[in-house]
């Protein structure tokens, strides 16, 4: 077992873990976040993305050890503020959302390249979240989500 | 599930050492995109050495003789690093194409090297600029190229005590370089076919050439006797057309006909028509 100690959606955490224990385990099973989740548990659909220091990392390849002194962010941290962030309104109005597994990781992606990329065109969005599989709606609703959102961030800086 | 072992966090290449010299069965971990998913499917190590951290893995240093890589830099990194545009630029065209963005956050160029799958994009880039590997022990230390470290398909002759601790590459300045590749979709797919490419002209002629080709042949090479071909020779039709064939008749040679051969030898001819013709 270790200690590891985190800012985990702004907040500090500590929590102890197995040596062999992934960081998607570990937010599951001891911090209740059930938003990450396991699809393919061998880093091919992206369901288990979280940001680590704002980039994207599949967490069912992430031993639990290597979040000690990260910053962690999962889907969670969007609507911290008690609001749901532009980004999750327009998933909501382009109907980006269908059985909504994909979603989370979806999201924590868009996030990261807006905080990098104000104003991402076409291709930027499609590789931004190119590590995630969406198998109901076809992406086009999500790509246009994403650009949607990107505009009314801009409007909010 | 994971398979149980035992794990330490590395703070120095020191540290590594030390672990590696002391600890039952070992193994190196830094990215995991490869070594967990074969943990996950049965693989076992007494004792995983993170190094991921290790601040001398990290560096990248760039002198008159060439750029030395810390084995522990991500694909990302290196993807959009200045001096790995300018000096190798093939290298960080290729690290930009592995795996999906995550994959490339995470990965690293060490991992990259030392799981030796024969359609690796960074190894055929670092073929074209001699990389030679920096592999420590407790008690010794070697450089060995990196042509001689891989052996076999996902094997290589890294010592189960050995840390690679640097990756050393020449610089390519005044070449048009670059990476091709083929793979079933644009993003986050294995590639079926890649090549390195490295090329110098002077006065219509081929100064110099350097060419790696991946995903072919068990292990990603050089057609040397091509580049020997080509190095000086007048820039024709004839002469491409005759490296070519070249190219292609070695690669049967090493791996006898396999039935992918029938689109990848007609694919890899229309690459290198491009590359050589420029």
């Amino acid at each position: 077992m270790k200690t590891i100690s985190f800012v985990l959606n702004g907040k500090k955490t500590s929590i102890e873990v197995d040596d062999n224990e992934t960081l998607l385990g570990a937010l599951r099973e001891r911090l209740g976040i059930t938003s990450v989740k396991e699809g393919c548990g061998i880093g091919e659909c992206g369901t288990c993305t979280v940001l680590v220091d704002d980039e994207p990392h599949y967490s069912c390849l992430t031993l639990a050890s290597k979040a000690n002194g990260r910053d962690i962010k999962t889907v969670e941290y969007l609507s911290s503020s008690g609001a749901l962030h532009p980004l999750q309104e327009a998933f909501i109005k382009s109907g980006a959302v269908q059985c909504g597994y994909c979603t989370p990781g979806m999201l924590l992606c868009a996030y990261s390249l807006l905080l990098k990329n104000a104003d991402p065109d076409a291709r930027d969005i499609k590789e931004a979240i190119s590590g995630n599989l969406c198998r109901c709606t076809g992406y086009i609703q999500i790509e246009e989500a994403i650009k949607n959102a990107a505009e009314i961030c801009k409007c909010d800086r | 599930m994971l398979p149980k072992f035992a794990s330490v966090i590395a703070k120095t290449r020191e540290e590594a050492l030390s672990w590696l010299s002391s600890l039952e069965n070992p193994r190196i971990i830094a990215g995991g995109t490869d070594l967990m998913v074969k943990m996950r499917a049965g693989k076992q190590y007494n004792h995983v050495i993170d190094v991921a951290g290790v601040p001398e893995l990290l560096t990248l240093t760039e002198t008159d003789e060439g750029l030395s890589l810390g084995p522990a830099i991500t694909h990302a990194r290196l993807s959009i690093s200045e001096p790995i545009i300018r000096n190798a630029r093939s290298l960080a065209l290729a690290c930009g194409l592995v795996g999906s963005p995550q994959i490339r956050n995470m990965g690293t160029i060490g991992g990259n090297l030392a799981n030796a799958s024969p359609a690796a994009d960074s190894i055929p880039p670092l073929l074209i600029h001699d990389a030679v590997l920096v592999l420590e022990s407790r008690e010794a230390r070697r450089r060995v190229p990196l042509e001689e470290v891989i052996v076999a398909p996902y094997v290589t002759s890294i010592d189960r005590k050995e840390l690679l601790s640097s990756i050393e590459i020449n610089p390519l300045r005044g070449y048009r370089e670059g990476y091709r590749r083929v793979a079933k979709r644009a993003t986050w797919a294995i590639s079926r076919l890649g090549v390195a490419f490295a090329i110098r002209e002077d006065k219509g002629r081929f100064a110099d050439v350097k060419l790696a080709i991946g995903s072919c042949t068990p292990m990603p090479f050089r057609p040397k006797k091509v580049e020997d071909l080509l190095r000086g020779a007048e820039k024709s039709e004839v002469i491409i057309t005759e490296a070519i064939r070249m190219a292609l008749e070695e690669i049967k040679l090493i791996s006898g006909i396999r039935p992918s051969y029938a689109y990848k030898l007609p694919v890899l001819q229309g690459i290198l028509e491009e590359v050589l013709r420029g």
